[in-house]
């Protein structure tokens, strides 16, 4: 079953200045599974994220996607390749509408060649397809004619995640989906992250311990910018490191 | 995927245009008429940078005056025909925005708009002082207006009123070629640009490429009514090149209500219709302009157009009252709550 892993990175590191963000992360991520990254505040989960998914250059390392070297590749590239992101602070297209979001990222994927251009929007109905069955799996089929801006946060969120799969992804980096939202709707994100398992690939970072521990394959521990611990659930919890990181040093 | 309200309502609003474009030459002069159209084409372009693309162009009298150049110097010294002139100046206004555009989508922001600017000073420069070709300060004159050679038709445009149908003519064609842009995937791809370049890269576009694309898109556009502009008056002025022409097409558009394709054809034809009525009253008239200017600023975001629809909310009652900026897209579903 451990083949070449769909993600790789070899010893990535990522320096701000004086301070290194990340450092010597080496990580693979199984076809297949829901991968999790946890640590505190500011351990550097969100700076691996981007230098995986090409919004920063790392300092040194590499990154392998399905055994192809990807490192420093501009970010709209990745799509393409099949690997998606969405992001912590919610990051859509505020005044085109819910299909309209969708659309354009679905659109991304199979662009036609010029002559596709003289097309009228509407006509590519195999996109229309695949918006409609995206917004049925994020719950918002009903929301299809509002412009973004108007979406509760947690449908803003749900969308997030809808045009992230839209470019039809392997690989999937989910970054905090549940952040800031209220209880009734983090449960209803938490099934919606449980849907995609098995359809896509998952590399998911994640602050709710409850939620980490009942829905990963497997867990990545980072503290200061390091990859601390790795394992199924059961070992992660047990892991001593672990809990050093997260609850302090006894002295 | 359309932002248009309905089907029908689309109808309305072309028939609208093309009532007043047969009404237009009987409320003012066929010259003021015919200018409303040429900026309203120039007008259009930008708003496809502006409105839909994001990008605030400061510079768009470089490809105006260049290809009201090219136009006046072909037909001047090799006394080319009317269509010829037409694609040539279209062509130039292309190429000179790729070649421009190109370095200034390098930059974003004030930047860019800066670097629209510092090339229309720079070719502006280059008009004033060569004067062997362009007549410098005196503007290039001897201009003729050739005749449109339909086939073995060939139909003379001398009168104003005769010039003024080729000349709606070319906008009703630059219109429809902008609504086709915009109905496109390029309207999607340009306006998720503008909402968020950075995601618009996430999900796979390079975003420069297509920034771009828009520029040179719209230098086409604003070069031929460069070319329209030449034949007027039968001399191309310096002023076809400076940056005033550049404000008043920026003005243009935010008087009549950017990101929206009618916006910039009723910030053109206010524009100068009111250049036109209110110069012959009161010389002081662009005092008038900025007054109009800063309340659309203030209090009317959205233009003319949003003035429109506002009254037409006031009028027509809560079935057809919207919340700002609401678009119904096709294949609307009735809202339903659900728990999200």
């Amino acid at each position: 079953m451990i083949g070449e892993p769909l993600l790789r990175t070899e010893g990535l590191t990522c320096d701000f200045g004086a301070l290194r963000a990340v450092n010597r992360v080496t990580l693979s991520v199984q076809a297949g599974t829901l991968h999790s990254v946890i640590g505190p505040n500011g351990s550097g989960k969100t700076t691996l994220f981007n230098l995986i998914s090409g919004e920063l250059r790392p300092t040194d390392g590499r990154v392998y996607f399905e055994g192809r070297d990807i490192t420093g590749l501009p970010s709209h590239r990745l799509p393409h390749l099949g690997l998606a992101r969405c992001f912590q602070r919610t990051n859509v297209f505020p005044k085109l509408t819910t299909y309209e979001n969708v659309w354009v990222a679905a659109f991304a994927g199979r662009t036609p060649g010029a002559l596709g251009f003289l097309r009228r929007a509407s006509e590519f109905s195999a996109v229309d397809t695949e918006v409609r069955r995206i917004l049925g799996d994020i719950g918002l089929a009903h929301k299809t004619a509002a412009p973004a801006e108007t979406l509760s946060h947690g449908q803003q969120r749900a969308l997030e995640v809808g045009v992230t799969l839209a470019s039809s992804p392997r690989l999937v980096l989910l970054d905090e989906p549940t952040q800031g939202l209220a209880p009734e709707a983090t449960q209803q994100m938490t099934q919606l992250v449980q849907r995609l398992v098995g359809r896509y690939t998952i590399l998911l970072i994640e602050h709710k311990m409850r939620i980490v521990m009942s829905i990963s394959d497997r867990i990545s521990v980072m503290a200061v910018g390091e990859l601390i611990a790795e394992g199924t659930p059961d070992e992660v919890r047990e892991n001593r490191d672990v809990q050093r990181a997260y609850l302090g040093t006894r002295r | 995927m359309s932002r248009l309200w309905s089907r029908n309502e689309a109808v309305l609003r072309f028939v609208l245009l093309l009532a007043a474009i047969v009404v237009l030459p009987l409320l003012v002069r066929p010259v003021v008429a015919s200018e409303i159209w040429i900026f309203a084409i120039a007008a259009m372009a930008l708003n496809l940078i502006f409105g839909y693309t994001g990008m605030l162009s400061f510079g768009q009298a470089t490809f105006f005056g260049l290809a009201a150049y090219t136009a006046g110097l072909m037909m001047i010294h090799w006394q080319a025909p009317l269509l010829a002139v037409l694609a040539a100046g279209t062509l130039v206004g292309a190429l000179a925005a790729a070649v421009l555009g190109y370095v200034c989508i390098q930059r974003v922001g004030t930047y860019f708009i800066m670097l629209t600017f510092g090339f229309n000073q720079m070719f502006f420069f280059i008009a004033y002082k060569w004067t062997s070709v362009t007549g410098g300060d005196d503007g290039l004159p001897g201009i003729p207006r050739p005749p449109l050679a339909l086939g073995p038709a060939s139909i003379r445009l001398d009168s104003s009123l005769r010039y003024y149908v080729f000349v709606a003519a070319v906008f009703l064609l630059a219109f429809y070629a902008m609504k086709r842009i915009v109905d496109s995937p390029l309207g999607v791809i340009f306006q998720s640009i503008r909402e968020n370049p950075g995601r618009a890269a996430a999900v796979g576009y390079d975003v420069k490429r297509y920034k771009w694309i828009a520029f040179t898109i719209a230098g086409g556009f604003t070069g031929s009514a460069g070319v329209l502009y030449s034949m007027m008056f039968g001399i191309v002025p310096l002023e076809s090149m400076s940056w005033i022409i550049s404000g008043d097409i920026v003005f243009m558009v935010l008087i009549g209500g950017i990101g929206n394709l009618y916006g910039p054809l009723l910030g053109a034809a206010a524009f100068k219709w009111l250049s036109e009525a209110i110069s012959v009253v009161w010389e002081r008239w662009p005092l008038i302009l900025g007054v109009a200017l800063v309340l659309v600023v203030l209090f009317l975001r959205g233009g003319l157009v949003e003035a429109f629809t506002r009254l037409r909310d006031a009028v027509g009652g809560p079935r057809a009252r919207r919340e700002p900026g609401e678009r119904v897209a096709v294949g609307v579903t009735a809202e339903r709550e659900t728990g999200w």
